[in-house]
């Protein structure tokens, strides 16, 4: 068994290929938590539709997401697809596949928020002589983000964690390039310790992050 | 001419029959009191009005419009009229002054400085421009209720409708609400406000109709009514609680 300098050598050989593999990593969680972010919305802005049938859609697309094991749905993607001819990059189905579980997650947090929202402020916005998409832009959305930032927050913190799944659709990221590495030298103790360190420094700091964000959208009155 | 014109308005909730065949009118620049106790119908007569309920039957003209014709534009109708609700209403999430530019800048398309001014115009007026950056629950219900005011003020409503005005405040308050009522009155505000607070209903009102089993059942003075009127439950209630306040 061949200790340190062994690993450090290799660890330094493949460098350039591990940076390459986080910024993949950070690259992948960016786009999944803004793509997740905005189709949430959407989803979430029909979770209030007049129409019944759009609201059963929503809900079941709510359920169907948070129901089913995100790998389920990447190998569904990546390895069923081409059966039927359609053949799509590893990162083409890291982003659909992640958007859509991110954004029901998401839809889930505001619709639960939702709740939380007084009646009244809506009817007196109906009152008013607001629209339906106008209440919706103007009061439900900035009240119910505000109380839902702590769990939008660690939506994004679970997604960077998350992100490390896409190796098994081949997507060549950070934990990807850390199986090579720790293939190379069989040093898996601290190739793997390693990542988890990464990790928990990169969620450290989006957790700082994230604290500034509550700080900065916290208003009186608007409690969490 | 009125301003507001209700004939036979009837309005069911199911088979529950709320109102049953009301008349108003409300002229412009008058200020009406309509009274009744708990349940009897009052908000919901009030939310007809700007179609926040969609009556049974019957009709309502605003400015002689037959608010249900079908070309009617109920946005445009619901900002002609200023509703301050029982419990204000105000969005929690904007300022005293977010809370009176809103409507100014997305529904009359006012730039930000236009907005800001007319806003300021109403709450100095309400006296409530030092509370310009404060947020609803840091100020009282009193002022809560002048900021509700100043919001509905600033679209310039061709009424002002109250529900319960004072029911979310303190007894004490009653004078304000009334003396502040009185001069937006004198200042040619129309108002409508349905209440069952007597004290309040004496202080700015000679009349008063009484809403009871879906109709107006009186149109009198408050003394008549307490006194003189042929039904004992009509005698009670304006007398019982005249005794109190
Ligand atoms: N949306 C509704 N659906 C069913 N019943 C209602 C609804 N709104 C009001 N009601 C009923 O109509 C009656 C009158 O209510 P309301 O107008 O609020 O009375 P008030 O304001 O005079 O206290 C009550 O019995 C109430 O339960
Ligand atoms: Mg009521």
């Amino acid at each position: 068994m061949n200790g340190w300098s062994g690993f450090q050598r290799d660890l330094v050989e493949q460098m350039p290929l591990i940076l390459a593999g986080l910024r993949q990593t950070l690259q992948l969680t960016v786009i999944i938590s803004v793509t997740g972010f905005l189709f949430g919305l959407v989803v979430f802005y029909f979770s209030n539709s007049p129409y019944r049938w759009v609201r059963s859609l929503i809900q079941g697309y709510i359920s169907f997401f948070i129901g089913t094991p995100l790998i389920v749905l990447l190998f569904l993607m990546y390895y069923g697809l081409p059966q039927w001819g359609l053949k799509l990059s590893p990162f083409l189905v890291a982003v659909i596949g992640f958007t859509m579980n991110v954004a029901a997650y998401n839809a889930a947090y505001l619709t639960t928020a939702r709740n939380g929202l007084d009646p009244t402020e809506i009817e007196s916005a109906r009152a008013q002589g607001f629209g339906r998409g106008q209440i919706f832009r103007w009061i439900t959305l900035p009240q119910v983000l505000r109380l839902s930032v702590p769990a939008l927050t660690n939506q994004c913190i679970g997604n960077l964690k998350d992100s490390s799944v896409a190796f098994l659709i081949q997507y060549t990221e950070f934990f990807a390039r850390i199986q090579e590495l720790a293939a190379t030298n069989f040093q898996f103790f601290k190739a793997y310790l390693l990542a988890a360190g990464v990790y928990l420094g990169l969620v450290s700091i989006l957790v700082l992050m994230a604290r500034q964000v509550e700080k900065w959208t916290r208003l009186p009155g608007l409690g969490r | 001419m009125a301003l507001i014109r209700i004939r036979n308005l009837v309005k069911q909730f199911g088979n529950h029959t709320v109102l049953d065949g009301v008349n108003l009118d409300l002229q412009k620049g008058e200020m009406k009191v309509v009274m009744g106790p708990s349940g009897c119908g009052k908000s919901t007569l009030l939310r007809c009005i700007n179609r926040l309920v969609e009556p049974t039957s019957g009709t309502i003209l605003v400015r002689d419009q037959d608010i249900m014709g079908a070309e009617v534009d109920v946005r445009a109708l619901r900002q002609s009229i200023g509703f301050v609700f029982q419990q204000f209403a105000l969005y929690r999430h904007l300022t005293v002054l977010g809370n009176v530019m809103l409507g100014l800048r997305k529904l009359r398309g006012m730039s930000r400085a236009e907005a800001e001014a007319q806003a300021l115009f109403q709450l100095n007026h309400l006296e409530m421009a030092d509370h310009r950056d404060k947020y609803p629950s840091q100020i009282s219900g009193g002022q809560k209720q002048r900021v509700a005011i100043a919001r509905a003020l600033a679209m310039d409503p061709a009424v002002v409708v109250f529900d319960e005005p004072t029911s979310a405040l303190d007894p004490v308050m009653v004078r304000e609400v009334a003396d502040l009522f009185n001069r937006l009155n004198r200042e040619g505000v129309t108002l409508l406000c349905v209440t069952h607070d007597l004290a309040l209903a004496s202080q700015i009102a000679n009349r008063v109709l009484f809403l009871d089993q879906g109709v107006i059942r009186a149109d009198d003075t408050l003394e008549n009514l307490a006194k003189h009127h042929p039904n004992d439950q009509v005698r009670a209630f304006f007398g019982e609680k005249e005794g109190r306040s």
